[in-house]
């Protein structure tokens, strides 16, 4: 992969984490906060990411989750944007600015920001599935003459759901070469925007499959509904790429829980072209 | 036996033909005589895998929760334990009746196909005795099924002789100090492989307790504290519902005496809130002793 | 060559365990496995070293089945990790056999090789020397040299042994065996004695390409059928010499407490389960499957070697008589419909 591809910083005891300090902490939608964290000492992070990189979050005395690490282009920071779903993110959700926190990291392949470059690239992502996504669109903008035309077409439940509106809404839309798309999956007062599942919206928007590609995250029943509108639309298993998640603890292919085949998520993922996703047991 | 097995194969065959079953649940011979293992005949050409021979001694009924979200008729043999085991899963509303076909065999008494595993793997220095009946068919004070549509053979006397819980009443004349030294030493050793837990009829919940993450209720480590919490908990939902089938203890890798536990809850239960013997008959509406409150219960042990 | 003679085995013991915790074969109370010489009771425990082998595998000399990881200490929103838990403990591995030696090896494959090294592993391996106990006579459910093991010059060991009835001949191997060597080194006796002779295998299975069959088996009905007695416990995969798979917990007492890791097991529901709830291997059989793959596919897929060891615990414990030699047989045997 590409020399943003980072290796975890902590090599010499990978599965002890860096404790770090949480220093803001933003609403996203109701159940979805983004954390940002720092040093202890104020001064930069413990490790760099690579767009589509994960890392291990430890609320050290309640456990230890694998959560998507934002890249952040000025690499200040740590941000992960965190849905709560079980007892770890219920806890975090708690915290406030100030509480220390572990990290281990980063994990995984990423996002091919390099095999990409010249291509048009279409994201589609549903609910808290925009937030690896979100790490790549980013990267993308800082090089915006790396790649063609960008089409991001984004889906939740409500229009409270949505996430980093500030980006979907108003800087994104002002990139040049870029389209937006917005819907949320029922009417609501005071939505203007489009009513209706991702994938029925994505064959409605049809991006051309010319030199594209397409990067998909989201719930796995829209991810299903989404290849195969992909499919539909003249998009080939190579042109489309996924980001999987799977449990994980150890998150250095060792534990062995979050395997695919001969495939440990954790660390030859998570991001996969579907033309490698075919060639593996159909247990993601 | 080789009669049963004949009889079985026959009815089986006659109940898949007819489609009166979708499937039929009873043994099929492993590799070795004693690798015997619940096996699941869906049609006539299986049906002829169907055996039921010295090593049957799983309780079968383990292998209906397999089947409790489905609608199939379902053929089952069944022994003593194995109906106790049925009538267990009615109760808890596992399993309706009239998706059973139940083939109520009396049990002679079975062998024990681990102890014959672990002679045979060589791994075993002292060999065990493989003379006569497993364990928990020489405990068995219910040999014949309490529940049936069809009888293969004659009823026959129980298999137990003596005091039925001298060896609770053992335990319970220590001191608490002996006592706990005792459940130390036994449950120390565990592995915490749960097939104790995996082999239980009366284990129906859809997310066991030690399963469950939101909250966590016991501690996976495996040190002495973690591994009694385990059986205790294990243990206390046994209460009013172990039917004294003795797999989990046949099953137990490192051999700990659950049944002493287990025994040592039928005895309270049927003294406190009894008399009461868990699946021993099924009627339809009726509760077991604890799964129903009554101004009069006992209390005096809390 | 170099002999120790029987008689001499317990005073080697006591010998070897001055400068390192010796782990040896014995039956101790209704268990059987690699326990601590130090805590071998004559009158209660019984040496297993003639035996076959013993129940429990010796990978938790190097791979405890709970672990101390770090400490954490919390003080308000402040978080302390101040010690870490590699053990350096040297130990000794006395008398494995080759199938757990391989199994040992395996786990070498997947905490030291692939990107990251696992310190606490990496700390307890380092400092452990594998004495080995050839074999020459097969047990029933022994397939070991079908899975790339030689019973009797077993690869991993750092001395050999080998039984010839009254004396066993001992053979350095490596630089951590001569180390061993040199602390008994006067109550060994140079002398030429008869090497046993190995006796033809019990059990003859052919793995060959079934590692590759199974590629295009994952869809094969046979999996149905051949899960439908597993009860899903997890004790086929506590006894096996290679199985590795862990969870990682916390344990807190107050402000106080540590985060270890303990063996999980395939076989657990649990184990798989999203925290959203959401499950790739929810049903029994999809567990069952994703086990003898792992063991006979996926594991020689990515480390070039098939994981399990051919020692046959699995097949002598399992409460439903599941026989994974009986399922090697059946995938060769498959008809695969392309």
């Amino acid at each position: 992969m590409s020399d943003q591809d980072q290796k975890c910083t902590c090599n010499e005891q990978p599965l002890v984490p860096t404790v770090v300090e949480v220093i803001d902490i933003i609403d996203r939608t109701p159940d979805v906060k983004s954390f940002f964290v720092k040093n202890v000492d104020g001064n930069g992070v413990p490790f760099n990411v690579a767009p589509g990189q994960l890392a291990m979050v430890s609320h050290v005395p309640v456990g230890e989750g694998m959560f998507s690490c934002t890249w952040q282009e000025e690499q200040e920071h740590l941000e992960f944007a965190i849905k709560r779903v079980g007892l770890l993110t219920d806890e975090l959700h708690q915290i406030e600015v100030g509480q220390k926190i572990g990290v281990r990291g980063p994990y995984g392949n990423g996002f091919p920001v390099e095999e990409c470059k010249g291509k048009d690239m279409v994201f589609i992502a549903g609910g808290i599935g925009l937030a690896p996504l979100r790490s790549f669109i980013k990267y993308c903008f800082k090089h915006r003459e790396d790649y063609g035309k960008i089409t991001i077409l984004y889906g939740s439940r409500s229009s409270a759901d949505l996430c980093f509106k500030e980006e979907l809404f108003d800087l994104w839309p002002k990139q040049s070469n870029t389209e937006v798309f917005v819907t949320i999956d029922n009417p609501e007062e005071g939505w203007d925007g489009h009513v209706g599942f991702v994938p029925s919206y994505l064959e409605e928007v049809s991006p051309s499959p010319n030199g594209a590609i397409a990067v998909t995250c989201g719930p796995p029943i829209m991810i299903k509904f989404v290849l195969k509108s992909l499919e539909k639309m003249g998009f080939t298993d190579e042109q489309v790429i996924t980001t999987l998640e799977m449990r994980m603890k150890c998150g250095i292919g060792k534990c062995g829980r979050c395997n695919i085949g001969s495939e440990y998520v954790c660390l030859d993922g998570p991001v996969y072209y579907l033309k490698q996703l075919r060639d593996l047991p159909p247990e993601w | 036996m080789k009669e049963i097995t004949n009889k079985i194969q026959e009815i089986a065959s006659r109940l898949l033909q007819e489609g009166q079953v979708d499937v039929f649940l009873a043994w099929e011979q492993g590799g070795e005589a004693f690798q015997t293992r619940p096996y699941f005949a869906r049609t006539v050409e299986e049906a002829k895998n169907l055996v039921f021979n010295e090593y049957s001694i799983h309780n079968i009924a383990n292998s209906l929760l397999k089947f409790r979200d489905g609608q199939e008729k379902i053929g089952v043999v069944a022994k003593g334990c194995d109906s106790r085991g049925i009538v267990r899963l009615m109760e808890d509303n596992q399993i309706s009746r009239d998706r059973l076909y139940i083939i109520g065999i009396p049990c002679p008494g079975m062998k024990d196909p681990l102890i014959a595993a672990r002679n045979h793997s060589g791994f075993n220095k002292a060999n065990e005795s493989e003379e006569g009946i497993a364990k928990k068919c020489r405990d068995c004070i219910q040999p014949n099924p309490v529940i049936y549509d069809e009888l293969i053979g004659e009823e026959v006397a129980p298999h137990f002789e003596g005091e039925r819980f001298a060896k609770v009443r053992e335990i319970e004349a220590m001191s608490p100090d002996e006592r706990y030294k005792f459940f130390e030493d036994t449950l120390s050793t565990c592995i915490r492989c749960y097939a104790c837990r995996q082999v239980c009829v009366a284990c129906d919940c859809r997310t066991c307790i030690f399963d469950e993450m939101k909250p966590q209720w016991v501690g996976r480590e495996n040190n002495t504290t973690d591994n009694m919490m385990y059986h205790i908990v294990k243990a206390s939902h046994m209460a009013g519902r172990c039917i004294e089938c003795g797999e989990c203890e046949r099953v137990c890798p490192v051999n700990i005496p659950l049944m002493v536990i287990n025994q040592k809850l039928i005895k309270d239960v049927d003294e406190f809130f009894g008399p009461y013997e868990a699946g021993m008959k099924y009627e339809e509406g009726v509760k077991p002793a604890l799964s129903m409150y009554k101004e009069d219960d006992p209390d005096n042990f809390l | 060559m170099k002999v120790l003679s029987k008689e001499k085995l317990q005073t080697a013991f006591n010998k070897l365990n001055e400068g390192a915790e010796v782990f040896v074969p014995m039956q101790k109370g209704t268990q059987s496995g690699f326990h601590p010489w130090k805590s071998f009771e004559s009158d209660k425990d019984a040496l297993m070293l003639d035996a076959l082998n013993v129940y429990l595998p010796p990978k938790n000399v190097v791979f405890p089945q709970t672990e101390k990881m770090y400490s954490i200490k919390q003080k308000g929103v402040e978080i302390n990790i101040d010690e870490t838990f590699e053990n350096y403990d040297p130990t000794i591995i006395f008398g494995a056999r080759g199938c757990d030696i391989k199994g040992i090896l395996a786990m070498d494959d997947v905490f030291l090789t692939k990107g990251y090294e696992d310190s606490f592993y990496k700390a307890r391996r380092q400092n452990n020397t594998i004495i080995a106990n050839a074999c020459y006579e097969s047990g029933p459910n022994c397939f070991c040299s079908s899975m790339e093991v030689n019973p009797t010059d077993p690869a991993g060991a750092d001395v050999i042994i080998r039984d010839t009835g009254k004396e066993y001949v001992w053979e350095t191997k490596t630089e951590k065996g001569e180390a061993v060597t040199a602390v008994i080194a006067d109550l060994l006796e140079e002398k030429e004695v008869k090497l046993p002779e190995a006796k033809p295998f019990k059990q003859n299975v052919d793995y060959d390409g079934v590692a590759e069959k199974l590629k295009g088996m994952f869809e094969h009905p046979m999996w149905d059928k051949l899960a439908e007695p597993c009860v899903n416990c997890g004790m086929c995969t506590y006894v096996c010499p290679s199985c590795y798979c862990f969870d990682i917990q916390v344990k807190m007492w107050g402000d106080e407490g540590y985060r270890f890791r303990c063996w999980d097991s395939c076989m657990y529901e649990e184990y798989t389960r999203e925290a959203g709830g959401g499950n790739p291997r929810g049903a029994a059989k999809e567990r069952f499957r994703n086990r003898f793959l792992h063991k006979l596919e996926f594991f020689k897929e990515r480390y070039d070697t098939p994981l399990c060891t051919g020692c046959g615990r699995c097949i002598a414990v399992c409460p439903n008589g599941i026989n994974i030699i009986k399922i090697i047989e059946q995938v060769k045997e498959a008809e695969i419909n392309e």
